[in-house]
């Protein structure tokens, strides 16, 4: 991610039009999930039964101990935020891997050679995405035990058939071009084929792609943690503290909005960013 | 602690059934109420936990019923005694005369006959196993009728004589599936209608027998609202008058809710951490370790933070229940003791293990206070690995003799007693040893020869006294050698309404205080 | 044309079958029903006893065999856990679902539409941006604590709607926006780029060059082109929230499909399950064949490609 950022800055008109706020913001999350528990002023999981619902600082009540207040048990509500920004990526990160590496290569495997492979492909995406996801989520976390493995398990299997199809598209329109056509009569392997003329084309579009995915797999994570079958103690994720704060919301308001706060923020930039990566590298991709 | 006992008896004070709220006149007006969970059945053989008997109660009725103060009632058996020999035990039951099904039928001896059948059919029925110790059932005239027990079973006494009045009749008439949809029973309520997950409607029954308890509104909606939140909006909105479970975190607020009435009891569940003293190796097989595990846990400090104070803590039995002795305290909290004993049994670094924990809210709260018992375990030395478990994993998890892990390590894990709470039936299942096939320890991973003299005596006894004692003594060893598990609290639920326009005085069974027998509209 | 119609509704039985197989294989993975039908003191003789009235003793491919071939008669088995048919508990739960899917489309369309056309009208300035933020707001919240913020401030704060419950349309709101905030910044996007596709044309310029009063051409001229592709996203939404809103039916104690599915989940009730992932699977594959098709009749490459 930081690299195909730095690789972004290096166009010469990149700069101009740049959402900057939502690019920090990322930014800070990479760097908080990179540096993890140093940055946090206390241990995210530290339960203090003595100290807690403390309100943030700025309330009666609260202290510099913990600014943003401490949850139901006691845990320093900002540790547990920054804590959740290394969860956040690790699961995005894989997720978008996986799915996307799954989803791409069945994308062009299908769209290139056509015929039986690609109805194959296109039945499995239409089985696959009729099932409900959260039952499929609930099912593998009882046949699993429910955690970041299982989330990300989860969510490449929800998410490879939108890699897929949108994959498959753009190589349905490459494959008609001339230069491919060429390659294949002089002879060129398969391989050869995809990863020096294909990939390139549509590295943009996974670019994209991967961008609008982060919120998506945020919010999902957030909905399992809402069923109890997300991530689980001692990992902390945003969606947890969420679920775990809904009773809280009449009398300890932080405990729900902080988290909620921060995959606002977090989602709006990493959906911001990804808009403007689609309108200045692949404006076809608007119909997303 | 001591407010809860005080708040505690004036709730059972407040409930005594000294005034009769009922009126003999037929009732009219319509009253919302709003239950945290749905039954999934109106079935009483079908029924299978504790949230089925909260409308199974407005329906249908049993022998002998727990009034408000505790106390057991003659309820439809007018009469009943137990004969016969000391080995071949007769329950000898009149029936009370006048008591009629929602249909009309008057109730015989006949239509226990029937009940009793469905209930032993395990074709038909889940309580089979209840019924096994019977060995016939005698119709001596229309109200009138004995049982034959080939064993004495001082459970039958406790469970109320279990028997439900169930319409033979009425039953033949409509077959299953018909009394499945619309059931009829000798309760103060009749069914009328069923949307599942939205809402139930009953009916007050004009010829109900008892004209001193009875309901004071005739129609009856209950909402099902899961959500804590939203179940409280509903009745701060006004759009139901009656909430089942108030958020622990609420608790405090609606007590001072104006226009508000609140109802506060142990709602006749037991929680505590099971440990696992039967596997061939396992550190809690040493009796040290176990009570460090109990020394280590702040039990009143999560009571009263994580549970808002919504729990009430017990030791072995909870107050009111045969065999409960005053003298027998929790164990203190105490980490440096749980190091020493830790250190005494060969652990002076302490040790890993894997911790279970559920996570369905089948009480609430239960995720919190299970991380924060393991914090404690894990700060003296237990270092837990915690494993989260949703309900159905969690269900099979403590069962025995199914394939799979077995139950290695500390277990969040829950067995009511009931209300008024007896702990026979609980204990022969998860503190007796398991014996596959017999019928005992099916969910028990303990195992003392001394505990489980006393438990089968224990079955035997029909004095109360006699079996009270032995119940006591039980209670004594398995908190000393801390077998069964590491018993932790018992939640309480909470109930609010509206002070100027419903009237409700709890009964505590069927239906786990959730029972309307006294629900009305004042005038 | 015949020949594609035919050849997709093949397909489709297809994606529907292996849909019903797999999840019918990995349900009996998710664990063992009967110990959630039984008192905790139950004997193993009677969950054995339960076990062989549901017929889950038997192999896995006979069990299917049977659930297929009372499927086609359109008996799905009784729920094991309200002992009424899973058929029957699934399209009681219809109605509810339907409305609240209408609901929650319109709301999203109520506020992608004039968004997406104001933004486009002021493309590049500081509205476009404020607008494309504001939709996209649906897609950074999780639709739970949306929920849970409009019972919050509508109805326990403010008291203008009801929390809960399948009612009147005031019952109906809450939900339908809490549901469809999501798909907002998706139509929206798509309103935008159909409105700048059409905006530059020569057949707007000259219409301003008449005189024809703005609005007019704004909403009848150039909205038009918006009109076919977000109907399309409209019909793939439809299908989604049919099946899934389940967050926002758990919040609200709305009784629809998407909550009869994933609690019949939890407590392991595979009748209910199965019936509910057939017929969302049925609506999916529906709704693809409808699109692929009215595809197939405007485009003739697609229709040959395939």
């Amino acid at each position: 991610m930081i690299a195909r950022i730095a690789a972004l800055i290096r166009f010469p008109f990149g700069l101009r039009g740049a959402p900057w706020l939502p690019l920090i913001v990322l930014g800070a999350v990479l760097v908080f999930a990179a540096g993890g528990e140093a940055f946090a002023p206390q241990d995210p999981n530290g339960l203090d039964l003595g100290v807690s619902f403390h309100p943030p600082c700025w309330q009666q009540g609260g202290g510099l101990a913990n600014p943003l207040g401490t949850d139901n048990l006691g845990r320093d509500v900002l540790s547990r935020i920054i804590a959740g920004c290394r969860i956040s990526v690790i699961v995005a990160f894989y997720a978008i891997v996986f799915s996307g590496g799954i989803g791409a290569l069945l994308g062009m495997v299908s769209g290139y050679f056509g015929g039986k492979a690609d109805a194959l492909l296109m039945r499995l995406i239409e089985i696959q995405q009729s099932i409900p996801a959260i039952a499929l989520a609930l099912i593998l976390a009882a046949v699993l035990e429910p955690g970041l493995n299982t989330v990300v398990i989860v969510i490449v299997l929800t998410y490879w058939s939108w890699y897929a199809r949108i994959i498959r598209g753009e190589i349905l329109a490459l494959k008609g071009r001339d230069y491919i056509a060429f390659a294949r009569v002089a002879g060129v392997g398969t391989p050869t084929i995809f990863f020096r003329h294909l990939l390139p084309n549509i590295r943009n579009t996974l670019l994209v792609l991967a961008t609008l995915q982060v919120g998506q797999v945020i919010l999902f994570e957030a909905t399992l943690s809402f069923l109890g079958l997300g991530i689980q103690q001692p990992d902390v994720s945003w969606g947890l503290m969420l679920a775990d704060a809904r009773q809280y919301i009449t009398n300890a308001w932080w405990t729900i909005t902080m988290p909620g706060i921060a995959i606002m923020l977090t989602c709006l930039s990493a959906n911001l960013v990804g808009d403007w990566l689609r309108d200045l590298l692949d404006p076809h991709l608007r119909q997303l | 602690m001591r407010g809860l006992r005080v708040s505690l008896l004036a709730a059972f004070l407040f409930a005594a059934p000294r005034v009769a709220l009922s009126e003999e006149t037929p009732a009219k007006g319509d009253l919302v109420v709003a239950l945290a969970a749905e039954p999934t059945t109106l079935d009483p053989v079908k029924y299978a936990a504790g949230v089925d008997t909260y409308v199974l109660t407005d329906l249908f009725e049993q022998p002998l019923k727990p009034d408000p103060s505790g106390k057991t009632q003659n309820w439809l058996a007018e009469s009943w005694s137990m004969g016969g020999t000391p080995d071949k035990r007769i329950l000898d039951v009149h029936i009370r005369p006048g008591v009629t099904f929602h249909n009309g039928d008057p109730l015989t001896a006949a239509d226990y006959e029937f009940s009793y059948q469905r209930l032993r059919d395990p074709a038909q029925s889940r309580w089979s196993h209840r019924q096994a110790l019977i060995e016939s059932f005698e119709i001596i005239d229309s109200l009138h009728f004995r049982l034959h027990f080939r064993e004495p079973d001082a459970g039958y006494v406790a469970d109320e004589l279990q028997l439900w009045a169930m319409p033979k009749r009425y039953f033949e008439q409509v077959g299953a599936e018909g009394f499945a949809k619309h059931p009829v029973g000798t309760g103060p309520w009749r069914f009328v209608s069923w949307q599942i997950k939205d809402e139930m409607r009953l009916e007050a029954y004009d010829n109900y027998w008892n004209k001193e308890h009875r309901p004071g509104v005739k129609n009856l909606t209950i909402k099902f609202i899961p959500e804590d939140l939203t179940r409280v909006a509903a009745y701060k909105t006004g759009a139901v008058d009656w909430i089942d479970a108030v958020p622990p975190a609420m608790v405090q607020e609606f007590r001072s809710l104006p226009n508000t009435a609140t109802f506060s009891a142990v709602d006749g569940n037991n929680l505590f951490i099971e440990l696992p003293q039967d596997l061939p190796k396992s550190p809690f097989n040493d009796v040290r370790v176990r009570q460090a595990a109990a020394y280590a846990i702040d039990m009143d400090a999560i009571i009263s933070k994580v549970l808002f104070g919504q729990g009430k803590r017990y030791a072995e039995l909870g107050e009111g229940e045969p065999g409960y002795d005053p003298a027998l305290k929790p164990y203190p909290f105490d980490q440096r003791k749980a190091r020493e004993l830790l250190r005494a049994a060969g652990y002076p670094n302490g040790f890993d293990t894997s911790c279970y924990n559920l996570t369905t809210p089948r009480e609430p709260n239960m995720k919190e206070m299970g991380e924060a018992v393991f914090a404690y375990l894990s700060a003296a030395g237990i270092r837990c690995r915690i494993v989260q478990m949703e309900y159905g994993a969690w269900i099979t998890h403590g069962r025995r003799g199914r394939p799979g892990q077995p139950l290695d390590g500390p277990t969040s894990w829950m067995w009511g007693h009931g209300v008024p709470g007896d702990a026979g039936t609980p204990w022969s299942g998860h503190l007796h040893s398991y014996e596959p096939g017999k019928g005992w320890g099916d969910s028990s991973h303990t195992s003392d020869s001394q505990a489980d003299t006393l438990l089968e005596q224990a079955r035997r006894a029909l004095d109360p006294a006699h079996r009270a004692d032995l119940l006591r003594q039980i209670a004594f060893r398995k908190h000393a050698e801390v077998l069964g598990g590491i018993t932790t609290y018992q939640p309480l639920v909470t109930f609010a309404w509206r002070a100027d326009t419903v009237k409700f005085q709890p009964w505590p069974w069927p239906g786990f205080w959730r029972s309307f027998q006294e629900l009305g509209r004042k005038q | 044309m015949i020949r594609l119609i035919r050849r997709r509704i093949g397909q489709g039985l297809v994606s529907i079958l292996g849909a019903s197989i797999i999840i019918f294989v990995i349900s009996r993975l998710s664990g063992d029903p009967t110990t959630l039908l039984v008192p905790p003191e139950a004997p193993p003789e009677t969950i054995a006893a339960i076990r062989a009235t549901l017929g889950l003793d038997r192999p896995i491919y006979m069990q299917y065999a049977i659930f297929l071939a009372h499927a086609l008669t359109g008996d799905f088995g009784i729920s094991y856990r309200w002992q009424t048919p899973a058929l029957t508990l699934i399209l009681d739960r219809m109605p509810a679902t339907i409305e609240l899917a209408v609901t929650g489309l319109l709301f999203s369309v109520v506020i992608a539409t004039p968004t997406g056309v104001y933004s486009a009208l002021h493309r590049g300035g500081l509205i476009d941006r404020a607008c494309r933020v504001f939709a996209m707001l649906g897609q950074a919240m999780p639709a739970f604590w949306v929920g849970l913020l409009l019972i919050l401030v509508f109805s326990i704060h403010l008291n203008w709607l009801p929390a809960f419950g399948f009612g009147g349309i005031s019952h109906v709101v809450l939900p339908g926006i809490a549901l469809g905030w999501y798909p907002v910044a998706a139509q929206m996007r798509i309103v935008r780029s159909a409105m700048l596709d059409v905006l530059d044309s020569d057949h707007i310029l000259v219409s301003r060059a008449l005189g024809t009063p703005e609005w007019l051409i704004v909403w009848k001229y150039a909205f038009r082109n918006a009109a076919v592709p977000l109907l399309t996203m409209l019909g793939v939404y439809f299908a989604a929230m049919l099946g899934g809103a389940f967050v926002v039916e758990t919040i609200f104690a709305w009784p629809g499909v998407g909550r009869t599915v994933v609690e019949a989940v939890f407590s392991r009730d595979f009748p209910v399950v199965q019936a509910g992932v057939l017929f969302t699977s049925i609506l999916f594959v529906v709704s693809n064949l409808l699109v692929d098709i009215s595809y197939g009749l405007v485009d003739p490459r697609i229709r040959d490609d395939r």
